[in-house]
C-alpha cells in the first residue's frame, strides 16, 4: 500500500508535469518523465493483481452479507483505489509513452484547455490520495479524523512543490495551480464526509463517464481518452462492478454532471483569476457546511452505506448546484455592478431614461416657429432689396417680438419637466398604484379635451369678455386677461379710426397679422405664466384647473376668429372699391390663415399644460 | 433686427437683490424702484454689438423666491451665460451664493460662463459685503466679477457685455459648439449654413471676415 502511495504522488508530479511540457515551460520534475513510465507499466501490473485479489474477496465480503462491515469496505475501498489508480497509471502511461498520442495533441492544440483539463484529471487522482492514504493509515473508520490529518499533512507536501514548480514556470500557470490547490483541499473536505462511498462511486467513474458525457467538446476529450484503458479493465474479467449497489450508479452520474458542471462553469469564466476567487469562496462555503455534516459523521456507521451513498449524492448536488450557482453569482455580480456603474448618480436610471425620452420628441413648436421666422426675414430681406416695399414684418417676427416665442420655448421646458416627473412617478410605481395613475392621467386628458370648434362668428366682444373673466376667475391663480382687452381695444380704436379711403390695405394687413402675432404671443405668455403658477400652487384642484384652461382656450380662439373677421371685413370693403382685388383677396386669405396659425398655436400652448395638471392629480 | 448670434442668459440669485431691476436697466435704461415679485421667468432682449457683430441677448430674469426653486432651475438649460445676483447690504444673500453657483453647474451646461454681480453698490453705507470678499470667491469658483448699481446704471451695461465677450472668445476658441442649441447660443439668420463665408459645422474663428450691416 505504501508503494502505491508513493506512487500516486509521483505521478502526480508526473502530470504537472506533462502540463508543463503542454504549455512549453520549464518544467521542474522532468527528471521523473522516464522513471514514471517503466514505474507505471509495472506497478499497474502489480495492481492488477491486487485488483483481481481484492475483488475477489470484495465477493466474498458480498456474500457474508455485512456481517464485517469494516472489513468489506476497507475491501472495497481497496480495491477502487487500485482500479482507479491503475486507470491513472494507463492514462499516464498512455500519454506519456507516446508524445504523439491524443492526449498530447489535444492539449498542445489547446493550449487554453490545460487547465481545465488538468483539473479534471486531478479530480479524480485527488481522490485516490486521499484514499489511499485512509486506507493505509486508518482502516477503521473511528480513526477517520487521523486519516485527515494525514492527508492535510500529505497535501501540504505536494502543494508547496506545485506552486513552487509553478513559481519557476509562468506567473500565469500559478493561479491555475492555485485553483488546484484549492480544489484539493475542497476535495478534502469531502473525503473527509463520506471517503468510502466516494470510492464506491469512482469505481464506476469512467464507464458512466464515457456514455454521459457526450464527447462534444475539448474538455470532455480526457475522458475520450481514458476510454482505452477503461475497455481493458473489460478484458479483465473478473473484475465485478455489479457488486456496487444501483444507488451507487445513480450518485456517480451525479457525481460526473457535479464534476462536469465543475469544469463548465469553469470554462464560462474567462479569467483564472476570477475562477480562483470563486473557487476560494465555494471552498469557504464548503467549509462552512462540512462542520455541520461532520456530526453525522461521528455516528455514520460503515454499514449504513446506501445512506452514506445518498448523503454523498446529495453533498455532490449540493456541491455542483453551488458551483453552477456560482458561475451564475459571477454573472450576476458583472450585471449588478454594470447598472450600479450606470444608476450612479441616477438612481432608476430617471435622468437616462427621461433623457432619452427627450431626444425622441417630435421637432418642438418653438424651434419650427423660429426656423420660420428666420427663413421668412431672409425673403423679406431679398424682396425689401427688389422692391422698394416698406418693411412688412412676418408673423413669427412679430411673435417672437411681443415675447411669445420665449415663452413658448418656457413652456415646453416646463411641460417637459412635468413629464419627466410623471414618467419617474410611473416607473416608481406597480400594479394597482400604476393603473390608477394611468386612469388618472386619462382623465385629466379627458378633462383637457377641447370641444369641437363651433364657428361661433357672432360672438362679440362683450361676451368674450366675459367667458375671459369667468375663465380666469375659476382658476384661482393670479393671471390676467387685462393684456388680452388692452391689446383688443387698441385694435378696435384702431380700426375705428381707420380711414379706409387713405389706408392702403398692405398697411391693414400688417395691422392685422400684428394683432393676431400680439394676441398669440400673450395668449402662450398667459400660459406658460399659468403653468408656473399652477405647480406653485398648493391645493391643486385639477378638474377646475382644467376646465377653466379649456374656456380659456376656447374663448382665446374664438377671439382670434373675431379679430380676422374684423381685418377681413375691412379688407372687403377696401376690394369691393379697388382695382386691385386680387391683391386683396390674397391678403384676406394670409390674414385667414395667420388666424388659423394663432389658433392652433394657443391649443398647442393649451396641450403643454395638460403634464401640469397631471402632475397635480397625480 | 437680424443678428449674428443670439445668446441666452440667466439671472440667478437670492429674492430682491435686484436681478429684474438690473435687467430693466440693460434694456429699458431705467430704474422702478418697487418692483413687482417675479413669477417664475421674465424675459428680456437687447441687441449689443461686439466684434462688430451683432449679438442678441435673450435675457431669462428667474424668479428668486424658494417656492419657484423647482421651476427655475428647469429654465438654466441652455444657458450660455449666467447672471449670478447678490446684494452688497445683505450678507445672506452672499452666503447662499454656493447653492446658486451648485445648482446652476448642475443644470447648465459645463461651458457657461458665469459672472458673479454685487448689486446695489450705490449703497455704500449699509454694505455688508467688502468686495475684496466678492472678488475671492469668484476667483475660487473660476467666475468674473463685478459690482454694479442697477439704481446709477453702474457697471450694468458693462457686466452684461463682459459676459457676451467671454461668450464670443470662447465661440472664437471653439469652446463653444455653436451648432448645439444645448450651449445657448442661435445663428442668426444671415449665418445661416447657406452663407458660404461661414464655416459650416463647430468652427469658430472663421467668421472673422464675414461683414454684417
Amino acid at each position: 500500500m505504501e508503494t502505491s502511495d508513493s506512487e500516486y504522488f509521483e505521478s502526480a508530479d508526473e502530470d504537472f508535469q506533462s502540463d508543463d511540457e503542454d504549455t512549453k515551460t520549464v518544467s521542474s520534475v522532468t527528471k521523473t518523465e522516464e522513471k514514471p513510465n517503466t514505474k507505471c507499466v509495472n506497478d499497474a501490473i502489480k495492481k492488477l493483481e491486487h485488483v483481481q485479489l481484492e475483488d475477489t474477496q470484495e465477493k466474498n465480503s458480498l456474500n457474508n452479507n455485512k456481517k464485517n462491515d469494516k472489513g468489506k469496505t476497507n475491501k472495497e475501498i481497496e480495491d477502487n483505489i487500485n482500479s482507479n489508480e491503475i486507470t491513472e497509471d494507463l492514462a499516464q502511461i498512455q500519454a506519456t509513452k507516446g508524445p504523439g498520442s491524443k492526449l498530447n495533441k489535444v492539449e498542445a492544440s489547446h493550449p487554453t484547455s490545460v487547465k481545465k483539463r488538468s483539473k479534471e484529471t486531478d479530480v479524480p487522482k485527488k481522490l485516490g490520495a486521499k484514499l489511499s492514504c485512509k486506507d493505509s493509515v486508518a482502516k477503521p473508520p473511528q480513526e477517520s479524523p487521523e486519516c485527515v490529518k494525514n492527508v492535510d499533512q500529505k497535501q501540504p507536501k505536494e502543494s508547496p512543490e506545485c506552486v513552487k514548480s509553478a513559481d519557476q514556470k509562468q506567473p500565469k500557470s500559478e493561479t491555475s495551480n492555485i485553483e488546484e490547490n484549492l480544489w484539493d483541499e475542497s476535495e478534502i473536505d469531502w473525503g473527509k464526509e463520506n471517503e468510502d462511498d466516494l470510492w464506491g462511486n469512482d469505481d464506476d467513474w469512467e464507464p458512466v463517464n464515457e456514455p454521459t458525457v457526450p464527447p462534444q467538446r475539448e474538455k470532455i476529450e480526457p475522458a475520450q481518452v481514458k476510454v482505452p484503458s477503461s475497455s481493458s479493465w473489460g478484458s479483465w474479467g473478473t473484475w465485478d462492478v455489479s457488486s456496487i449497489i444501483s444507488t451507487a450508479t445513480q450518485s456517480v452520474s451525479t457525481l460526473t454532471q457535479g464534476i462536469s458542471t465543475v469544469l463548465e462553469t469553469g470554462i464560462g469564466v474567462p479569467d483564472p483569476e476570477e475562477l480562483a476567487k470563486i473557487n476560494q469562496a465555494e471552498k469557504e462555503k464548503l467549509k462552512e457546511i462540512v462542520p455541520d455534516e461532520d456530526t453525522d459523521n461521528s455516528g455514520f456507521g460503515l454499514g449504513n452505506l446506501v445512506m452514506g451513498v445518498s448523503q454523498l449524492t446529495k453533498l455532490v448536488e449540493t456541491t455542483g448546484t453551488k458551483v453552477i450557482s456560482g458561475g451564475l453569482d459571477t454573472l450576476e455580480t458583472i450585471g449588478k455592478k454594470t447598472m450600479e456603474v450606470l444608476q450612479e448618480g441616477d438612481p432608476g436610471l430617471k435622468k437616462k431614461r427621461a433623457f432619452l425620452k427627450i431626444d425622441q420628441d417630435k421637432p418642438v413648436l418653438s424651434q419650427l416657429l423660429r426656423e420660420a421666422k428666420e427663413k421668412a426675414e431672409e425673403e423679406n430681406k431679398i424682396l425689401e432689396e427688389k422692391h422698394f416695399a416698406k418693411k412688412a414684418k412676418n408673423y413669427e417676427t412679430l411673435f417672437d417680438d411681443h415675447q411669445g416665442l420665449v415663452h413658448l420655448e418656457a413652456l415646453e421646458m416646463l411641460s417637459k419637466q412635468c413629464d419627466i416627473k410623471l414618467q419617474t412617478l410611473l416607473e416608481s410605481y406597480t400594479d394597482e398604484a400604476l393603473t390608477e395613475m394611468q386612469e388618472t392621467m386619462d382623465q385629466v386628458k379627458e378633462l383637457c379635451e377641447l370641444p369641437d370648434e363651433e364657428e361661433d362668428e357672432h360672438a362679440n366682444w362683450t361676451e368674450i369678455k366675459e367667458k375671459l373673466e369667468s375663465a380666469v376667475s375659476e382658476i384661482s391663480i393670479p393671471i390676467s386677461y387685462k393684456k388680452f382687452v388692452e391689446t383688443w381695444e387698441e385694435t378696435e380704436a384702431w380700426l375705428n379710426n381707420l380711414k379706409l379711403e387713405i389706408c392702403d390695405a398692405r398697411e391693414l394687413h400688417q395691422q392685422a397679422v400684428e394683432t393676431l402675432a400680439q394676441l398669440t404671443a400673450i395668449a402662450v405668455e398667459q400660459f406658460h405664466k399659468a403653468g408656473e403658477l399652477l405647480l406653485v400652487k398648493e391645493h391643486r384642484s385639477t378638474a377646475d384647473e382644467a376646465d377653466s384652461l379649456v374656456q380659456l382656450t376656447t374663448t382665446l380662439t374664438s377671439l382670434i376668429g373675431v379679430v380676422a373677421a374684423k381685418f377681413s371685413d375691412k379688407l372687403n370693403t377696401k376690394s369691393s372699391s379697388s382695382k386691385n382685388k386680387e391683391e386683396i383677396n390674397s391678403l384676406i386669405t394670409n390674414v385667414f390663415f395667420e388666424a388659423a396659425n394663432s389658433s392652433s398655436y394657443i391649443q398647442d400652448a393649451f396641450q403643454l399644460l395638460i403634464p401640469v395638471l397631471q402632475v397635480g392629480a397625480v | 433686427m437680424s443678428y449674428a448670434y443670439l445668446f441666452k442668459y440667466i439671472i440667478i440669485g437670492d429674492t430682491g437683490v435686484g436681478k429684474s431691476c438690473l435687467l430693466l436697466q440693460f434694456t429699458d435704461k431705467r430704474f422702478q424702484p418697487v418692483h413687482d415679485l417675479t413669477i417664475g421667468v421674465e424675459f428680456g432682449a437687447r441687441m449689443i454689438t461686439i466684434d462688430g457683430k451683432q449679438i442678441k441677448l435673450q435675457i431669462w430674469d428667474t424668479a428668486g423666491q424658494e417656492a419657484f426653486r423647482s421651476i427655475t432651475r428647469s429654465y438654466y438649460r441652455g444657458a450660455a451665460g449666467a447672471l449670478l445676483v447678490y446684494d452688497i447690504t445683505r450678507r445672506e444673500t452672499f452666503n447662499h451664493l454656493t447653492t446658486w453657483l451648485d445648482d446652476a453647474r448642475q443644470h447648465s451646461n459645463s461651458n457657461m460662463v458665469i459672472m458673479l454681480i454685487g448689486n446695489k453698490s450705490d449703497l455704500e453705507s449699509r454694505r455688508e459685503v467688502k468686495k475684496e470678499e466678492g472678488e475671492a470667491f469668484a476667483r475660487e469658483h473660476g467666475l468674473v466679477f463685478m459690482e454694479t448699481s442697477a439704481k446709477t446704471a453702474a457697471n450694468v451695461e458693462e457686466a452684461f457685455i463682459n459676459t457676451a465677450k467671454e461668450i464670443y472668445e470662447k465661440i472664437q476658441e471653439g469652446v463653444f459648439d455653436i451648432n448645439n442649441e444645448a450651449n445657448g447660443i442661435k445663428i442668426g439668420p444671415q449665418h445661416s449654413p447657406t452663407n458660404p463665408s461661414l464655416p459650416g459645422a463647430g468652427g469658430a474663428g472663421g467668421s472673422q471676415g464675414s461683414s454684417c450691416c
